[in-house]
């Protein structure tokens, strides 16, 4: 399980007999020097704008220090202040005159889009931030939750064989069946995970890759319970009845599907938090670094990184059930592999392990080509040749978490390891 | 009772299919055994890699030597091998491209596994995308991309016209897919013969040993790393030929997948970094999947090499051979 040595192969430079070296070895040797100077220009110019920023950098840190003193109020007043900007994002095209392509950032189904996404990258992030396992079939349990909310309604049933069934009248209910798709995506990750996540971690990686291909499969095989390749129509929108209280939830684009979403994106936020700073948060910090020793500190590996693989499973059935509920038609084909890697790239970009970068990382895939239409061909291209950009450059991401980025940029570990865990208390 | 009337009727037909489609998976598993073996890394990407040689296929049958209808004689011949040579080659460029860019800045680094498998997958998504996007219309920068590929699948014109060489057992035994047993058969066994028996292929067993022992004893690990990427993408690319040849797939930016992940589970089958085992375990997958296809019907085929995925890592998870890699 060992990570390999670097093995350099390299020899130095001989500079005392030219001649002999061969055209490799002085390309070599080339390359090297301009390396360094390269380098040494980059640190130069580095420093010169440290040095400039200096009153502005120090001002900041301050700032920093004024708040973690007094976390207990001003962590949930920051909270609070950009839950507050992003509930009334919908609102800037009313009250402000913007550019056109911020009006397509902020229109209402396409917040809606962005914030499922958050939601997905979220519970991602568990799975390959915080436990360090791969997740590549995430959209199975997308799929499997969408599929609870379609049969579960008796969706399914309408418009069967030709002659139209009674129409779904669920509406109330749909929280119940959101709580319902909760449970069966957990359990179908517990069903995927308890095999497969006993044996080599990478192993995983096929499997879910499999396994998404198979849901797929299912949905398009199974005709009389899913509806085969036509799909699932009229799923009921959500509606909320309580004593005085009445909200309905319209078509597609209506905003009130975003203002639901959010809700949800800051419940699992302050969850996500809460898990990561407790024991089995703990646990799997430990994993991910080193799982004997872990496992001979007495955490349970397997029980740890099913807790984490069925915690992403949840997150992404929630979504699956809002999603069906606010398109109100389902079918196989929405739920390729594509999308698993898609929703992979935005937790790799926004950097892995960090819930901030979940957010940054699903906002920037799904509004980038959102905002520019022109380039939503190359959505896919443009996103898995920026995994591999992010893998050898920025292991860390956009918005590393401190601790995770020591893991993954791998240069004298120890030390940045321990000033992590010193930082971060 | 379905599924027992149908395999006992069409055992044969489906043990020759089986046999077939399983020495082109043998074929592809043995790029993913190889490097596991050497690097411990699934190379997702190797399914492009397969993928890319049902077009080089396309280009070379179809624009090269302009086939339009079977061909016969020294010109089939001379097709053949024109469009299996360029196959091979370039899959294996491609395979050893992929090392150094996407893999190689990662090893130098000490990445964790993680790393390198998320790497992988951003490359086999770029690679298919890239051909997606080849259809002449799209642009990257001020450079426009050829029409090579485009996001419809393109039919491979035929070769040759099937004909049946015997019978046996009461089934058609056809040329097409004697060739492709023959040809894959006589290149597992030089290839078996190269890893046991060079000095490169040596190296390659001791790198999959232990890299750290080998680099000691004087093994040029980059060497042994670039030599196991090129020897799997050559595989790959007279896969992907031969797969343009029986089931008679087209060349599409697609087609590497589901082969991919099948061959990977044909790998594990056999014991994952096992050579012998990559062969053994693709045939055997070959086989398990068309009987089982007759079993529960064609639309759950796909489905099946999943399952043997799983249940060899519940019961066996180190292979029917032994797994052979360097813990």
């Amino acid at each position: 399980m060992s990570d390999k040595p670097p093995v350099n192969q390299k020899q130095e430079p001989s500079s005392t007999r030219p001649q002999n070296q061969s055209l490799t070895r002085r390309y070599e040797a080339a390359r090297d020097r301009s390396k360094a100077t390269r380098s040494a220009a980059y640190a130069r110019f580095r420093k010169a704008v440290r040095k400039d920023l200096e009153p502005v950098t120090s001002r900041w840190r301050t700032f920093r220090g004024k708040i973690e003193d007094n976390r207990k109020w001003a962590y949930p007043l920051i909270g609070l202040i950009l839950i507050t900007i992003a509930a009334l994002l919908p609102f800037l095209g009313d009250w402000f005159s913007i550019p056109i392509w911020l009006q397509r950032a902020t229109n209402g189904s396409v917040l809606a889009r962005t914030a499922l996404f958050v939601l997905f990258a979220l519970g991602l992030n568990v799975v390959v931030g915080f436990a360090g396992l791969l997740d590549l079939g995430y959209v199975a349990f997308w799929a499997i939750g969408a599929y609870t909310a379609g049969i579960a309604t008796g969706a399914h049933a309408y418009l069967e064989g030709g002659s139209v069934g009674p129409e779904p009248t669920w509406h109330m209910w749909m929280w119940a069946i959101l709580l319902l798709a909760l449970v069966v995506a957990t359990l179908a990750g517990l069903l995927l995970g308890s095999p497969t996540l006993r044996l080599r971690g990478d192993y995983l990686a096929i499997v879910t890759l499999g396994f998404g291909e198979i849901i797929r499969i299912v949905a398009n095989n199974l005709d009389h319970v899913t509806g085969g390749p036509r799909g699932i129509r009229n799923i009921p929108h959500p509606e909320i009845h309580v004593g005085g209280l009445n909200v309905v939830w319209g078509t597609l684009i209506d905003t009130k599907y975003y203002w639901l979403l959010l809700g949800l994106v800051v419940l699992w936020i302050v969850a996500i938090r809460m898990l990561d700073n407790s024991r089995i948060g703990r646990a799997w910090v430990a994993i991910r670094e080193d799982e004997v020793a872990a496992a001979s500190m007495g955490v349970n590996i397997v029980r740890m990184k099913l807790a984490a693989f069925a915690i992403g499973a949840c997150t992404a059935g929630v979504g699956g059930v809002i999603y069906a509920e606010q398109i109100n038609f389902i079918s196989p084909p929405t739920f390729n592999i594509q999308q698993s890697i898609l929703i992979l790239a935005m937790v790799v970009i926004g950097g892995m392990g960090s819930i901030g970068g979940a957010i940054v990382g699903a906002s920037a895939v799904v509004l980038i080509p959102e905002v520019f239409k022109s380039l939503d061909d190359y959505r896919f291209f443009a996103f898995g040749f920026a995994i591999v950009l992010m893998m050898i450059f920025r292991p860390q991401g956009l918005l590393p978490s401190k601790r995770r980025k020591a893991e993954l940029v791998g240069a004298s570990q120890d030390q940045q390891l321990y000033e992590a865990a010193g930082g971060s208390g | 009772m379905d599924c027992l009337h149908n395999v006992a009727d069409q055992f044969w037909d489906q043990l020759r299919n089986g046999l077939t489609l399983g020495s082109i998976y043998a074929m592809i598993a043995l790029g993913y055994t190889m490097v596991y073996g050497v690097l411990q890394l699934i190379n997702f990407a190797h399914s492009e890699v397969f993928m890319v040689s049902t077009f080089t296929t396309l280009y070379a049958v179809r624009d090269w030597f302009n086939v339009t209808a079977p061909i016969t004689g020294g010109k089939l011949l001379m097709v053949m091998v024109g469009a299996l040579i360029p196959a091979m080659i370039i899959s294996g460029v491609l395979a050893v491209l992929l090392e150094r860019l996407a893999y190689r800045p990662l090893r130098r680094r000490g990445a964790p596994r993680l790393s390198f498998l998320i790497s992988a997958i951003g490359a086999s998504l770029f690679i298919q995308y890239l051909f997606v996007l080849m259809d002449g219309l799209h642009y990257i920068g001020p450079i426009k991309l050829p029409a090579i590929a485009g996001p419809n699948p393109q039919a491979v014109p035929e070769l040759f016209k099937t004909s049946t060489v015997f019978h046996l057992f009461g089934t058609d035994i056809t040329n097409k897919r004697i060739m492709i047993v023959v040809a894959a058969g006589v290149m597992l066994f030089i290839l078996d013969r190269f890893v046991r028996l060079t000095r490169l292929g040596r190296g390659i067993r001791a790198v999959a040993q232990d890299p750290e022992a080998a680099s000691m004893m004087g093994v040029n690990i980059d060497k042994v790393i670039v030599t196991t990427f090129f020897v799997g993408g050559i595989m790959a690319g007279a896969a992907g030929f031969f797969y343009t040849i029986v089931p008679g797939a087209p060349a599409f930016w697609f087609v590497g997948f589901l082969p991919g992940i099948k061959a990977f589970a044909a790998a594990v089958l056999g014991g994952i970094g096992n050579i012998r085992g990559a062969m053994l375990g693709g045939l055997l997958l070959g086989v398990v999947e068309t009987q089982s296809s007759a079993c529960f019907g064609t639309q759950w085929v796909n489905v099946t090499a999943f399952v043997v995925l799983v249940l060899v890592l519940l019961f066996k998870p180190t292979g029917i051979l032994g797994e052979q890699v360097a813990s």
